[in-house]
């Protein structure tokens, strides 16, 4: 179902990159990455997965995952952790711990600290650790300053560095208008997807292009990298992904 | 080679990178600096990364390189510390503008630093008055290159005795050489300039200075093509008086030799 646009992607590996960072234009909507990347790690045996979610509560990815063909309910508790920030709010309100400075910590640094502890209480039983981050952006409207975000991604990376088996996949929406924040993020992982809303309008066979930047090796002077663009379109059960100019108008 | 024109006298080298290659910046600076054979015991790094955050990472660097606490002073060859600074942009993540530009000039002020060397990419500045930043830097640094596009780059050197130099160059780069031409036809830089080739010895250039004596090809084309007043343009057949009367002569057309018969 979900398998043409990892291959695509890059991500179908066992062992993925150590960063990568997920760039979504406005108007397109990206989140079929995260919940392919999720069933594909979920299927990995002994790969443990951390999803932070923040754009949508768990429960949404309980459903996409029903229609892409794996049941997150199965592995939730034992290679699935979430960290459910909008459950969390939703329940407690103004007295979450997201919402409240608690012991001076902000919100960034408290997450760092929940997604470090999931980490090291799981990571050691696991073959590879995935931390999911969807979506940076929620942060802002949860009062973190871009230095903030900025400064929270520099920990994650950090924490991926500390680690080979761990990878760390953020997400990003609205990536044109926070460029500089999406720039600062981008540079600390080796694979960039961006996902792109269709310049000339829109199309019933296409809902967008994925530019997908790899950093294959890093030289002295220059970067030796790949760019690879394909189309995609997320059907109701499936994802289909097209080569440029494979689509075209039937008269 | 890109080495010989940035490792040079001046002190606080700036890298304004429009191209995007920030992830690579220290390894950039240090294989400059490795090509120009400074040793690796002279080159050091402040830490990247959540380090940052506190003020102690800076205080250390400080005092162990800047006030020379590791005792290097001692050997003879010593030349003082490369250091190079994480990303400007790294920078700005933790600590506040007048921060860094406060422990630049700590460095510039050490005798025991040799250069420092600060990259700066105008995409990643995450700061309001990320202009004012960069126009900041470019005031402390004595030598700016601004890496503009894949095939152009540009230099401005501050010298000690006040002279600035802003010259532009062609590169060629591949993931381990850094080439560059200069732009006004001057050799390319890294060329040895003790053996001067044959056609140099032959046509030596001319003095620097600031009237402009040479002509050009289009100068000496218009000079042959000018006809001066009264030059003449062609030999005259045979030997010729031209006379002019004024209006005062008494000028008569009549031969006065017509009534002799000889």
């Amino acid at each position: 179902m979900a398998t043409s646009v990892l291959l695509a992607c890059g991500l179908n590996e066992q062992k993925l990159p150590g960063f990568i960072h997920i760039s979504e234009e406005s108007n397109v909507d990206g989140s079929f990455l995260i919940s392919c990347v999720l069933g594909q790690r979920l299927r990995i045996s002994n790969a443990g997965t951390l999803l932070v979610c923040l754009q949508h509560h768990y429960q949404h990815y309980f459903n996409a995952g029903m229609r892409l063909g794996y049941n997150t309910n199965i592995f939730q508790g034992k290679t699935l952790g979430v960290i459910d920030v909008l459950s969390d709010m939703a329940g407690e309100g103004l007295a979450s711990k997201w919402l409240t400075n608690t012991e001076g910590q902000t919100l960034t640094e408290q997450l760092v600290d929940d997604i470090r502890a999931q980490v090291e209480s799981n990571y050691a039983n696991r073959n590879s650790y995935t931390v999911l981050i969807d979506n940076l952006s929620i942060l802002f409207n949860l009062g973190a300053s871009k230095l903030q975000v900025q400064q929270f991604c520099q920990d994650l990376a950090a924490l991926a560095k500390e680690r080979e088996k761990l990878t760390v996949i953020t997400k990003l929406s609205n990536s044109d208008i926070y460029q500089l924040t999406d720039n600062n993020v981008a540079k600390l992982g080796q694979v960039r997807i961006q996902v792109l809303r269709l310049k000339s309008g829109v199309f019933r066979e296409v809902d967008g292009k994925l530019l997908i930047e790899r950093v294959l090796d890093e030289g002295n002077y220059a970067c030796e990298e790949t760019r690879k663009e394909v189309l995609y379109k997320v059907n109701d059960r499936n994802v289909k992904v097209f080569a440029p100019g494979e689509i075209g108008v039937k008269v | 080679m890109l080495s010989n024109l940035v490792v040079t006298k001046q002190k606080v080298v700036l890298i304004i990178d429009e191209l995007n290659r920030e992830r690579i910046a220290p390894k950039f600076i240090g294989s400059l600096l490795h090509e120009q054979g400074q040793g690796a015991d002279t080159i050091k790094a402040l830490p990247t990364g959540v380090s940052l955050k506190h003020v102690a990472t800076f205080e250390a660097l400080i005092d162990k390189y800047a006030n020379n606490n590791t005792g290097s002073t001692t050997d003879s060859n010593f030349t003082g510390f490369n250091v190079i600074l994480p990303t400007l942009a790294d920078l700005l993540c933790y600590q506040t503008p007048a921060f860094i530009f406060g422990f630049l000039n700590r460095l510039r002020r050490s005798e025991n630093v040799r250069r420092v060397f600060l990259w700066a990419s105008p995409q990643h500045l995450q700061d309001p008055h990320a202009d004012y930043i960069l126009a900041g830097c470019e005031y402390l640094a004595e030598l700016v290159l601004r890496l503009e596009t894949d095939k152009l780059l540009s230099l401005i050197s501050r010298k000690p005795g006040g002279g600035v130099t802003n010259r532009r160059y062609s590169c060629e780069v591949s993931k381990t050489q850094f080439k560059v031409t200069p732009l006004d036809g001057g050799r390319p830089a890294g060329a040895s300039s003790k053996q001067p080739s044959p056609e140099a010895e032959q046509t030596p250039e001319p003095a620097s200075s600031t009237f402009k004596i040479e002509l050009d090809e289009d100068e000496v084309l218009a000079r042959n093509a000018l006809t001066l007043p009264y030059e003449r343009t062609s030999e005259p057949p045979e030997g010729n008086i031209i006379y002019t009367p004024d209006a005062d002569d008494d000028f008569d057309e009549e031969d006065p030799d017509e009534d002799l018969c000889i």
